[in-house]
């Protein structure tokens, strides 16, 4: 049998009861193995000893009303915890990771209806806004002509040559901490296409206890085709699960810096804006949200990066020379900055603070 | 790792989360700072961090604070060392009376160093290393940071290695 390792012995170190099977047989009769073990009690009592403090003294009562009073100051990007809960396997986690674009992503999901965008526009929302997106599906029929396929890669060549020819950006200026290990992925272009249906349109108002708004002519069978991709994207941080790990052992990566092409989106029968008009009359889609999204102006330039009031707070700033949205702040909790500049829209974010994402930004090649 | 009680109001429950984690967040922020006031002003951040951003009874919540608490506190000690002499040399006041003043500036010492070290140290295994010498499980350390529980003792071993070598080396000089 192989010599324990390291952490085997350390483990028998702190708790007697792993001393059991092979692994107790081997240290009973392997002399450098019990060497071994012997020095890594010393070091364990010895840092235990170091490390030992007197216990803090502190009143509870005070303590909380001092947290629940400290002022509820604009949350930062917390919708990341959330969403970027470490997935089912290393490849789900990437996409997850790549959607730190959580923001992007719902974009796509939700203004993909309206546009050809040119430049970004924060929307509050509310987590239930976005969530009721999901019940666009009752209102006609979505279908992928082209799948979204994501490709993981090791050099930004191959992740070009997945994304048709599309060059993950140059990073320079990377605050220190941020790990330089990176991973690429890559999208091709991906396609899907929204029949809507007069029929399931109008049963799913009734779900609601409301009728169907009325609804322009030719909409009934009107396609709405949205078009994604191709999409580039650098996750530095280490992506890999340890071996023997289980799902909830990824590593969640410091910086995602993705770059895609605008978004487009065509449709037949209706025009952009009846279907803005006739998306926004449905039941469920709350009077903020229209609102907000009739604020925006042309929503055939504009892409709406929808921001949940709850946990994120945006700001306007000027990245590269154009306008973009900043989310979160400078706690290093986490931030990101989208912008779109010569047909694609570009993010960078992860756990930093935001100047050093717009850092980032401003010196992306 | 307590999980606060289903069915209560999220104001209820924040109060739950913060009754059951708060001297261990504390604690956690101590170990490292060896400065209660500090300690107590990390944990209070964490939880105002918390509050604003995520539910109480989330499932992750506990494992969030701790690990919030590990990494947080090293921050602050990668960035206060300067003014670590004094903090360790109180702390130890508080402790170890019965040493001779002697051994107590020689402990105070060892103990400024192994600071100084662990502030150096790679952030996994230093965030292991301290939430385990915090009274968490190996169970607990490995969801608190989202590793495999198997590499707790390894990234334990590197880091107590390490740092004794550091403190062992500064002595001999």
């Amino acid at each position: 049998m192989a010599h324990l390792t390291e952490g085997t012995l350390r483990r028998m170190v702190d708790d007697p009861d792993a001393k059991v099977g092979a692994d107790a047989a081997h240290l009973d009769g392997c002399a450098e193995c019990q060497a071994r073990f012997k020095l890594a009690s010393e070091d364990a009592r010895s840092v235990a000893t170091l490390l030992a403090v007197p216990e803090a003294p502190f009143d509870v009562d005070k303590a909380f009303a001092r947290v629940t009073g400290a002022p509820k100051a604009q949350p930062t990007l917390g919708l990341r915890f959330p969403i970027l809960r470490p997935a089912a396997r290393p490849t789900l986690a990437l996409v997850a990771a790549v959607v730190a674009a959580a923001v992007v992503v719902v974009a796509f999901a939700f203004s993909g209806f309206f546009f050809k965008p040119a430049t970004v526009k924060p929307v509050p929302v509310t987590v239930a806004d976005i969530q009721a997106l999901s019940q666009l599906a009752d209102y006609g029929t979505i279908t992928w002509t082209k799948q979204p396929d994501l490709h993981v890669v090791t050099s930004p060549t191959e992740a070009a040559d997945a994304a048709a020819g599309v060059q993950p950006p140059t990073v320079s200026g990377l605050p220190s901490g941020i790990s330089t290990n990176i991973t690429y992925a890559a999208m091709p272009q991906a396609q899907a296409v929204f029949t809507f249906s007069a029929d399931k349109a109008a049963t799913a108002a009734a779900s609601h206890g409301k009728t169907l708004p009325s609804m322009p002519a030719g909409m009934d069978g009107a396609t709405l085709t949205i078009t994604v991709g191709p999409a580039v994207g650098e996750i530095f941080g280490t992506l890999s699960q340890p071996a023997g790990s289980s799902a909830n052992d990824i590593s969640l990566p410091q910086l995602v810096v993705a770059k895609s092409a605008a978004p487009t989106a065509t449709s037949t029968q209706v025009t952009v804006t009846q279907l803005e008009d006739f998306i926004l009359a449905q039941p469920g889609i709350s009077p903020e949200l229209k609102k907000a999204v009739e604020a925006i102006g042309d929503p055939s330039t504009t892409l709406l990066i929808p921001v949940p009031i709850e946990y994120a707070n945006s700001t306007q700033v000027t990245v590269q020379g154009v306008d973009g949205v900043a989310l979160g702040d400078n706690t290093g909790v986490g931030s990101g900055v989208v912008w779109v500049k010569d047909g694609f829209v570009y993010l960078v974010a992860g756990s930093l603070k935001q100047s050093d994402a717009i850092n980032i930004a401003n010196n992306l090649k | 790792m307590t999980a606060v009680p289903k069915g209560l109001s999220d104001e209820e429950a924040f109060e739950a989360l913060f009754t059951a984690e708060y001297a261990r967040v504390v604690g956690i922020a101590n170990r490292v700072l060896a400065d209660p006031h500090e300690a107590e002003d990390v944990a209070q951040e964490i939880f105002i961090d918390f509050h604003r951003l995520h539910s109480a009874t989330a499932e992750y919540a506990p494992a969030w604070l701790h690990r919030a608490a590990a990494h947080a506190s090293l921050n602050r000690l990668r960035g206060a060392r300067r003014r670590q002499k004094r903090e360790f040399a109180q702390a130890l006041e508080a402790e170890d009376k019965t040493l001779d003043p002697q051994k107590q500036a020689e402990v105070a010492e060892d103990r400024r160093r192994l600071r100084d070290a662990l502030g150096r140290l790679a952030p996994k295994p230093a965030a292991v290393l301290v939430l385990r010498a915090s009274g968490l499980s190996y169970a607990e350390v490995a969801q608190a940071l989202g590793i495999g529980i198997g590499q707790i003792g390894t990234l334990l071993r590197r880091a107590e290695a390490t740092l004794r070598k550091e403190v062992s080396r500064g002595t001999s000089n």
